[in-house]
């Protein structure tokens, strides 16, 4: 088949936008399991991260064929670079999804109030996750700042859960590896929020064509 | 057209300049010709007498510039000539001049030189001896005159170009100005040419066409738009490519989108999985519907490809609220497993008590309470089918009960009546007030309302409680009022209390009796003689639940 350029950049963007629906939809099930405590719906979030891993190396190919095909220049450019670099913050959260949802089908977390300050987070993670997809798709500069000044409040997210669990471990009875596991998945939102703002970065570039912040 | 205008002008003026030329130049050309052979006949005839007189000694004293003269022997031979030298000059006997002059005494001829660029007119004279004397003259040949004539010729033509370049302009200008100046829209009212009025007849026609075609498709695309604008449901237009053709406001409103979407990829609306796997089986021509979640309510979404001669063209969105169906559907499902278990519950003890007295397992003195308790739980049982049975008719719409005038003050009052029992085991008084109302309706209806809402005001009571029941005609409406001195009812559960088998109370709902479907039937039957219900209540002091019939008007 062959495409316009201008033909397969819209369909490089379509392919974004529908990774980037992926990796919103894989940490909602991943937070959603978190929350239910449910370690079945756990377990179909792996297929979904290979999914996401299949498409990360899809939409590769397409931006390698079209910067040697085409060899874009200026904002052509910008947009295929950022392509790249973008897909591969998506498969990272779609990676991360996947290991929290591990960390669940362990079964070592259930609903409890301890967990409610994490689902918090994941809520304010999936607001990052999307928000900077939607300042992809509409192309907002404003939306995308937002989503990096963002980060600070998971990461004071983080930071709670940290004290949290620090008054968990000082209790006598403490369930060590359920600390632990909470621990660790609320790491990963933290690391998730960060690729959100990646993202961010990577559409503020393909837009404005300065880097901003260290990317 | 100024260039053909100009052309032609162009070519008549210089066909004219040129022909007129010619003739002139032709005709005095050939004046001026005739008028020097006749000098020259002249000159050669006085030449003659001279050379008669004097011989060769004339020629010695002739001083001439403008002719020649050449005196000719009659054998041919040139005797004197006054340009050359004479003994080299040829015979000329067999020249056409001297020829005519040898037979006739006279004779005359024209020749050109031999590049055309001069004539000679020759004259010759037989002399009385026998010699022949000729006189010639030289003269510029036509063409030479026109060579001459060259500059102002030139300048002549040139000047015909230019004035037929300005006339040609002029004359076009004036042509076309009636044509640029037609008004198109208005085409029968031009005063131009004639030869246009059956062009400007035929657009007015056409344009009265087009005019009436655009008319109906206005109106067509009016009517369209005023449906698909006023729909409730959302409805996208998709072409091949996934791009927004059209999009209704509920759609947009439903998208949280403004008005320029169109020509967008609806991806970047709404990145839903669902809707996109959907969308991508429509483009192959499959057909596709979808329950999604947006805004925190459920959509269903169709996703139907538009197929026109077997190509697939693009694809049609319809988005519908299906909030309330499933709302709906789960309330059905919940009823069905509390009628289940509502059922099952007194069965469970009728059956126990009826296996102990199978297996004669019960004292002789346990028989008679035995039987009682199987007796009111089989009791219980009907009832709720019963309730059942009364909900699952009002739920049709009472289609098989007539309307009928009926008076809701003796309603109340057999109402009152059968409860007596349940009253006073409670010691709870029973009041009724007001005054008798006809009002039509269904009797049997109406009557159960009361009566589940007297019993639960009865059964929801402190001891010594009180229950006021008021029928009051209003102006336009009658008004039921039930108002107890009893429990009350939080306000939370105000809505709650009229779905099925709701208690506020689970913990005690065996001992205080009842279906759970009382209030229920009341919701049902209110709605059935579009009645309104009003729940006032405040916990410890008592609740009234106050019924507002609307007068005929609204009930058939």
């Amino acid at each position: 088949m062959h495409l316009k350029f201008d033909e397969q950049l819209d369909l490089l963007n379509k392919e974004l936008i529908t990774m980037g629906a992926f990796c919103e939809n894989v940490i909602a099930m991943s937070a959603k399991a978190l929350t239910e405590g449910n370690p079945a719906l756990a377990k179909t979030v792996p297929d979904l991260s290979a999914q996401i891993d299949h498409k990360e190396r899809e939409i590769e190919t397409m931006c390698l064929k079209l910067l040697l095909q085409r060899q874009p220049v200026a904002k052509d450019l910008r947009v295929v670079s950022s392509a790249l670099k973008m897909v591969t913050d998506m498969a990272r959260i779609g990676d991360q999804s996947a290991d929290i949802a591990e960390i669940i089908t362990m079964a070592n977390i259930q609903a409890a109030d301890d967990t409610q300050i994490v689902h918090d987070m994941s809520v304010a993670v999936i607001k990052m996750v999307t928000d900077s997809i939607d300042a992809f798709v509409k192309k907002d500069i404003q939306m995308a700042r937002a989503v990096i000044d963002y980060d600070d409040v998971v990461d004071s997210f983080f930071d709670e859960v940290k004290k949290m669990l620090i008054n968990i471990f000082s209790k006598p009875e403490t369930d060590g590896e359920y600390a632990i596991d909470l621990l660790m998945i609320a790491k990963y939102f933290e690391r998730i929020g960060d690729h959100a703002v990646n993202i961010a970065k990577w559409v503020l570039f393909s837009i404005t064509g300065n880097k901003e912040g260290n990317l | 057209m100024t260039k053909r205008i100009f052309r032609s002008i162009c070519l008549v003026a210089l066909t004219v300049f040129l022909a007129s030329i010619v003739l002139i130049m032709g005709v005095l050309y050939e004046y001026f010709s005739n008028a020097g052979q006749s000098q020259l006949k002249m000159q050669t005839s006085l030449a003659a007498q001279g050379v008669m007189n004097e011989g060769m000694e004339y020629f010695h004293d002739l001083k001439v510039t403008d002719y020649r003269i050449s005196w000719i022997d009659t054998d041919g031979r040139v005797l004197y000539d006054s340009k050359s030298d004479a003994s080299e000059m040829e015979n000329h006997l067999e020249r056409e001049e001297v020829k005519q002059a040898v037979s006739n005494g006279y004779g005359e001829s024209r020749r050109y030189s031999a590049t055309l660029m001069e004539r000679s007119l020759y004259s010759a004279q037989k002399l009385e001896d026998g010699t022949i004397l000729r006189l010639s003259i030289s003269q510029n040949s036509v063409f030479t005159l026109f060579l001459g004539m060259m500059q102002p010729i030139c300048i002549i033509f040139v000047i015909a170009v230019i004035l037929s370049i300005v006339l040609a302009v002029q004359v076009s200008k004036k042509i076309v100005k009636p044509l640029n100046e037609i008004d198109l829209d208005n085409p029968l009212s031009n005063e131009g040419y004639d030869e246009l009025s059956p062009f400007l007849r035929r657009i007015d026609s056409q344009q009265k066409q087009l005019m009436g075609q655009k008319a109906e498709l206005h109106q067509k695309e009016d009517e369209l738009n005023t449906i698909i604008g006023s729909m409730n449901e959302g409805m996208i237009l998709l072409n091949q490519k996934g791009k927004i053709i059209s999009i209704n406001p509920a759609a947009r409103k439903l998208l949280d989108t403004e008005s320029d979407c169109i020509g967008k990829d609806i991806l970047s609306l709404c990145r839903n999985l669902d809707l996109q796997e959907i969308l991508s089986g429509a483009l192959q021509g499959e057909q596709g519907e979808r329950v999604i979640l947006l805004h925190g309510e459920s959509y269903q979404i169709d996703a139907d490809p538009i197929i026109s001669e077997n190509i697939i063209k693009g694809t049609a969105l319809f988005f519908f609220n299906v909030t309330e169906k499933e709302k709906a559907e789960k309330i059905r499902r919940e009823f069905t497993a509390n009628v289940s278990h509502e059922l099952k519950t007194p069965l469970h003890a009728i059956s126990g008590y009826a296996e102990l007295l199978k297996n004669d397992m019960v004292k002789e003195t346990d028989r008679i309470p035995f039987a009682g308790k199987i007796y009111g739980e089989a009791q219980r049982m009907i009832r709720l089918v019963e309730d059942i049975i009364s909900l699952s008719r009002l739920d049709e719409g009472a289609v098989d009960m007539r309307h009928e005038n009926v008076d809701l003050y003796d309603l109340a009052k057999r109402a009152i009546q059968s409860l007596e029992p349940e009253a006073d085991a409670s010691c709870v008084t029973v009041e009724l007030s007001g005054t008798p109302v006809a009002y039509n309706g269904i009797g049997r209806l109406l009557y159960s309302m009361i009566y589940n809402l007297c019993d639960n005001a009865i059964k929801y009571n402190h001891e010594n409680g009180r229950v006021t029941v008021d029928i009051q005609d209003e102006e336009n409406s009658v008004v039921l009022s039930v108002k107890d001195t009893g429990i009350g009812i939080a306000p939370e559960y105000h809505e709650r209390i009229f779905e099925r088998f709701y208690r506020v109370d689970k913990s005690h709902s065996k001992e205080i009796g009842g279906t759970g479907l009382g209030l229920s039937i009341v919701k049902h039957a209110a709605k059935i003689h579009n009645a309104k219900i009003d729940v006032n209540s405040c916990i410890g002091k008592g609740t009234e639940v106050i019924v507002k019939f609307p007068k005929q008007k609204g009930n058939q």
